[in-house]
């Protein structure tokens, strides 16, 4: 982890509201995992006045360029100054942060996506096909024009759906994750889930792996204010009976945790 | 020439006067890659409490215009976890360390005195009489001279490290609270904590904090911070230590003028950590432009035009006016 210095090299609107940055960094930034964030400071004039955490959709590494890849949604003040900073605006972020995936060797991962929480898991796709390793890919959005990156998933096995079945199965990724393990036969012991989206589809998604045993990690979204573990801004609710009243951070004990160990009633 | 930085409180003599303020930067460890405490003079660390403390249920934090609010809730290991996992990392760090504590009553604050005088880690003891996050009892020795009285008088004669009343700012005559700890033996007063503030959902018609209420820190406070940091530098001979809402290297420096000996910056450091380094390298360039050779040319030098004193003059006499009712 370290504060590098990054320059905007693409800042593209792919559907209304939803943009994907590219920035480069210098070598002093590590290779991120799936998974990880960066804590970015979204504009040089000190305002908004915090930095904000947005996990990584990829990371480039080819003819002399590194540069990592945000997915983000314009949502608040900062997201909006965010998406109207210009190609060679400098920043800078903190990163890589926090724990990222951590696929088992022996089972196969099913990728559960949530709308722009579809980010970390196509950067997760990725390292599982340059690992040749077969997997799952469920992807759920509102309508068409927000399944980002579909195109890009290569080497697993997709299914879509849309509130609006405007694509794909008309319906909630949660009914293709039932139907993907009914169908699949999957067990505890031959799959397991990585997912991100809105926390309300993560309680569900963590809810049904909890019933069957079936493992399940999941990127959790949340504002912070040091990204580092000292202010203890970020705490993570968890059932009773974990974690014995205890609090762990969202960015050193995540953003990637385990599903079914988190109190999601209770997590904003 | 490089101007002379050093400055007292108390007994502690600081390298220079640009601190870190407590609940930022944990015990150090966490910003080790990102603060060069070589740099500064020394950090504050999170508070301890008596016992072990989960903190306040989330949200803890919200940005605001300008400013942060935060409930964290003082989450921190208490006396024995700081003894045996905490005090070994502030062990090696490279710059002053001042123990900020917090106890539900005098008794644990006297326990947590003892505590950390006894650990041999502390340079200093930053008294945390002004947490809003933690219950009815976090700013009652704050808010009431008699009962700073009470606590300071009974930590006093536990240690021999400078004590540093942390104060709080939600009161209406701060000056009257400082000299009741200067004068139960407090070697500095360290302001302002954070402004009991609140932030609500419109659409949700729900608070945002989990708590309702909590603390307000960042630029949004900075004009409110310095005029209680100059109202206390008035009320008391001690150092002050002042803080609230620095976020470049020329706050700083207002705090200095102000009537601070010492700042410590805070929130804005999430930002950009680099900002107590910076501020460091600010008060230098500061001092060199107006041509001095030390820091104490700053200290308290704020030039008041003559005849503008009314606001100060009228803090003083009210103040004068209810002693002389008692």
């Amino acid at each position: 982890m370290n504060l590098v210095d990054c320059t905007v090299l693409e800042n593209r609107e792919l559907s209304a509201g939803n943009h994907l940055l590219t920035l480069t960094v210098p070598r002093g930034f590590a290779t991120p995992k799936p998974g990880q964030f960066v804590h970015l400071r979204i504009s040089p004039e000190g305002e908004p006045l915090l930095r904000r955490p947005y996990s990584l959709e990829g990371f480039v590494n080819r003819g002399g360029v590194r540069a990592v890849r945000i997915y983000f949604s314009v949502v608040g003040r900062g997201s909006r100054i965010l998406a109207s900073q210009p190609k060679g605006q400098r920043l800078d972020l903190i990163g890589p942060l926090g724990i990222g995936f951590a696929p088992k060797v022996r089972r196969l991962p099913i990728l559960v996506a949530g709308g722009r929480g579809v980010a970390p898991l196509l950067f997760l796709s990725r390292t599982l096909r340059e690992k040749k390793r077969p997997y799952v890919f469920l992807f759920g959005a509102r309508s068409k024009g927000e399944l980002y990156g579909v195109r890009e998933i290569k080497g697993g096995r997709v299914h879509l759906a849309t509130d609006d079945g405007s694509v794909g199965y008309e319906g909630s990724v949660l009914d293709l994750l039932k139907r993907e393990v009914a169908e699949g036969e999957h067990t505890p012991l031959t799959a397991e889930i990585f997912t991100c989206g809105p926390h309300g589809l993560l309680h569900e998604v963590a809810d049904f792996a909890r019933v069957r045993g079936i493992r399940c990690e999941a990127s959790l979204e949340g504002p912070m204010a040091c990204a580092v573990g000292a202010c203890r801004g970020c705490p993570v609710p968890l059932n009773p009976g974990d974690g014995n009243g205890r609090y762990p951070a969202m960015c050193v004990e995540g953003p990637v945790m385990d599903a079914t160990v988190v109190d999601w009633a209770r997590l904003p | 020439m490089t101007p002379a930085l050093g400055v007292r409180i108390g007994s502690l003599k600081l390298r220079n006067p640009i601190l870190v303020a407590s609940g930022i930067i944990g015990y150090g460890q966490d910003y080790e890659r990102l603060v060069d405490l070589s740099a500064i003079g020394g950090i504050v660390t999170k508070t301890v409490t008596r016992r072990a403390r989960a903190g306040n249920p989330p949200p803890r934090v919200v940005e605001v215009a300008s400013g942060m609010l935060n409930s964290i809730g003082i989450e921190n290991p208490g006396l024995e976890g700081f003894l045996e996992v905490k005090v070994p990392i502030l062990r090696d760090l490279t710059c002053a360390v001042i123990v900020s504590v917090e106890g539900e009553d005098t008794k644990e604050f006297c326990e947590l005195v003892e505590g950390v005088s006894g650990s041999g880690v502390a340079d200093a003891i930053e008294v945390n009489i002004s947490c809003p996050n933690v219950g009815p009892h976090g700013l009652k020795y704050s808010t009431d001279a008699g009962m700073a009285r009470e606590v300071m008088s009974a930590i006093r004669p536990l240690t021999e490290l400078p004590l540093i009343a942390k104060l709080t700012p939600n009161v209406t005559r701060i000056g009257e609270i400082a000299e009741a700890c200067a004068d139960c033996g407090a070697d500095a007063v360290s302001l302002v904590n954070t402004f009991i503030g609140m932030a609500i959902d419109s659409r949700t018609r729900r608070p945002i904090l989990g708590t309702v209420l909590g603390g307000l820190s960042g630029p949004a406070i900075k004009p409110l911070a310095l005029a209680k940091t100059w109202e206390v530098a008035q009320a008391v001979d001690v150092p002050v230590i002042g803080m609230g809402g620095i976020a470049r290297p020329q706050d700083a420096i207002e705090f200095l003028l102000a009537g601070s000996t010492a700042v410590q910056v805070g929130t804005a450091l999430f930002a950009d950590p680099g900002l107590a380094e910076a501020c460091v390298d600010g008060l230098v360039e500061y001092l060199k432009r107006m041509g001095a050779s030390s820091v104490d040319a700053v200290i308290g030098a704020l030039e008041v035009p003559e005849g503008r004193g009314a606001i100060r003059a009228g803090i003083a006499e009210r103040r004068t006016g209810q002693r002389g009712g008692r």
